[in-house]
């Protein structure tokens, strides 16, 4: 949605704006790319970006585990929701960095951690390339559209909160970042039918129980708490997780959950008959 | 033993020979005959299998896959709209390698409504990763589940394969069938041992979501595949011959080739008659050959060129049309021959079930002749088709 309110923020400018967003396997949760091109004329090229402009990360957690300026012109910008001020955030490269707290903007404002409108606030005031004014017309506009005006107007507002409260400066670039590496083999080399079993290859495990080596709790902005003296061990958060990450200790009639794979999504709180479990914030 | 059976009663003793294991079905003329013998022979103790009886072909080509997966010999039987009904799970089941025989007894796919030969159904799955093997006779029939086996389950192939044979013509007509031993059919085929299958000691993932850094490896894998199976397919005709004295000639087979000066690709039953319109024709002196064309995929481009080198002109049998295109068998042909100069002519003839007679085949090479002659001929003709002139 960012991505594409920023392509109608430009074409108000009058210019021509392409965006698309490129997915994984759908998870909740899970780290997803889009892009956006902006040019005077008609855009031809169908293909993803691979040297930006700028670069805008929505969760400063995947600092950890991708490199976000892979391909970045060192002239170019990145816009990024942290906490910290630009000076403090290693991006591995030094870089013009404006940093904005895009969660708590987003949860004073719109009551729930969606930063993508806010961050556009944040990449106005940074780039200069579309004005925070076509900003919040194109949010308005596109969300207003879906969710009504009112909606529309909130989100107007913590884009124009966003604009006020980014701090601009240059990024550290000390850190060389090890990126996981992916498993490509030839296809002589993928099993049969592509029916893995469980396996080694110069990337890691592959085929049943992999996953174990992708944590994720990193994803989360909220993770849930229970309160075992409200809990009656109905076990419907157990029933109800869709990553299993709620263990049943059998012999002490109790639950334990395993945050490394719990993603936040609130689920587990949502079912609980009894109000038991709370989510609260993960990061702060 | 020798016994006078319909095509669909050999197709039925063919999986009971081959040991299958498991058996989803759903009826469908003119292929209900077969599940019909197989459902006998399992509730007669004849055969040792797990007969399903599902609630549509989607689930019949699901239960196949699942089956098959675990492990399982596993065999159905389909036609016509059946097929069109499972086609989404025809497509999950080839790269999934799964080695499932599937014989399809041809019928026109609606509409306009029919339930008589037509190669639309089985040719509309051309794309599908399965390997297809037309038959002209019952003996064929029977002796390709076997061979079918073989060939899918061996691990330089693991592709599902459908052999198909002519509604009615062959699946409702009695002919003598020699009924191979059971013991020589066991030494022939041994048991499905696959590398991995579903396992709850030894998990596995199958069919996962493949993102785009691997769906163009997958892709050549099944095709690749695809094309090893010519190679395969050679070695167990030729294996076949040996124990059971039976050669269909691999891929293709010729008649009357060797003067040959034009020839018909014919695919089916038309072969078998297209075989005496060539004796006749030869003693009247024409040097007039048949190729026939038994595995539709894999495509035998290269054993195509070879058997047509030097014809003065080819003509292509087709019992379904691509609409605008000709027949599929006819624009697969063309495109082998490329660089090769001869004219080669669409016969479409047949299709919906109408006869084709010995006279009509004789035309077909009269005017294959003529183009041979260098006289003006139509590219795509149809054959008694009232309104169209030749």
């Amino acid at each position: 949605m960012a991505a594409q309110t920023l392509a109608e923020a430009a074409v108000i400018e009058g210019n021509y704006s392409v965006a698309f967003p490129f997915f994984g396997a759908e998870r909740r949760g899970a780290p997803v790319l889009a892009f956006t091109r902006i040019d005077s004329g008609k855009i031809y090229s169908k293909t993803q970006v691979y040297y930006p402009d700028c670069v805008v990360v929505l969760d400063d957690s995947l600092l950890d585990t991708i490199d976000v300026v892979s391909g970045l012109k060192p002239e170019g910008f990145v816009v990024i929701n942290s906490k910290d001020v630009p000076e403090d955030i290693d991006l591995g490269m030094e870089v013009q960095t404006g940093a904005v707290d895009a969660t708590s903007v987003a949860l004073e404002i719109l009551k729930a951690p969606i930063t993508n409108t806010a961050i556009l606030g944040a990449f106005a005031k940074v780039t200069g390339i579309v004005s925070i004014g076509s900003i919040e017309e194109a949010i308005k506009r596109r969300f207003g559209e879906k969710l009504g005006e009112k909606i529309g107007e909130r989100n107007a507002l913590a884009a124009r909160t966003a604009y006020g409260r980014v701090v601009s400066g240059k990024s550290m670039g000390v850190k060389r970042l090890e990126v996981k590496k992916q498993w490509l083999p030839r296809y002589q080399e993928i099993p049969v039918g592509g029916a893995l079993v469980k396996g080694k290859t110069s990337a890691g495990l592959i085929g049943p129980g992999s996953f174990i080596e992708n944590k994720v709790s990193g994803w989360a902005t909220f993770r849930p708490v229970r309160d075992r003296e409200k809990c009656t061990m109905c076990l419907l958060c157990w029933l109800y997780c869709p990553e299993g990450t709620i263990i049943r200790i059998s012999d002490k009639g109790d639950l334990m959950t395993n945050y490394d794979y719990c993603k936040g999504c609130g689920i587990c709180a949502n079912e609980c008959p009894v109000d038991a479990i709370k989510m609260v914030r993960a990061r702060v | 033993m020798k016994r006078v059976i319909t095509g669909d009663h050999a197709v039925a003793i063919g999986a009971k020979l081959c040991r299958v294991e498991v058996v989803p079905a759903y009826p469908i003329t003119p292929q209900t005959l077969i599940i019909e013998h197989i459902a006998e022979f399992i509730n007669d103790g004849e055969m040792d299998a797990k007969f399903m009886t599902m609630e549509s072909e989607h689930s019949v080509m699901s239960a196949a896959a699942g089956a098959s997966a675990a492990g399982a010999r596993t065999f159905t039987a389909t036609a016509s709209q059946g097929l069109a009904y499972m086609h989404e799970m025809v497509y999950a089941t080839a790269p999934l390698r799964l080695p499932v025989v599937m014989a399809n007894v041809n019928r026109s796919l609606s509409t306009p409504p029919g339930i008589w030969i037509e190669y639309n159904d089985s040719m509309g799955e051309r794309d599908s990763g399965w390997l297809q093997v037309y038959v002209e006779d019952n003996q064929e029939a029977l002796d390709m589940i076997i061979q079918s086996y073989r060939i899918a389950e061996d691990k330089r192939v693991l592709l599902p394969i459908m052999p198909c044979l002519d509604g009615f013509v062959l699946s409702h007509t009695v002919e003598p069938v020699e009924v191979p031993d059971s013991s020589e059919v066991d030494s022939f085929l041994p048991p499905y041992e696959p590398d991995v299958f579903l396992d709850p000691e030894n998990p596995a993932l199958m069919g996962m979501l493949m993102p785009p850094q691997y769906f163009m490896e997958m892709r050549r894998q099944t095709d690749k595949a695809v094309e090893s199976a010519k190679e395969v397919t050679g070695e167990v005709n030729r294996e076949f011959a040996k124990v059971f004295g039976r050669d269909y000639g691999g891929l293709v087979d010729t008649y009357m080739m060797e003067d040959a000066e034009i020839a018909l690709i014919t695919i089916g039953t038309v072969t078998s008659t297209a075989r005496k319109v060539v004796d006749d024709m030869r003693r009247a002196g024409k040097k007039v050959g048949i190729v026939k064309l038994r595995f539709f995929r894999p495509f035998p481009a290269d054993e195509l060129r070879s058997a047509l080198s030097g014809m003065g002109a080819v003509g292509v049998v087709d019992r379904s049309i691509s609409y605008n295109g000709g027949g599929p068998v006819f624009g697969e042909v063309r495109s082998a021959l490329y660089g090769m100069t001869m004219p080669v002519i669409n016969h479409l003839a047949g299709i919906g079930g109408r006869d084709v007679t010995e006279k009509l085949i004789a035309t077909m090479f009269e005017l294959t002749l003529k183009a041979a002659n260098g006289e003006s001929v139509k590219p795509v003709i149809w054959h008694e088709t009232r309104g169209e002139s030749l």
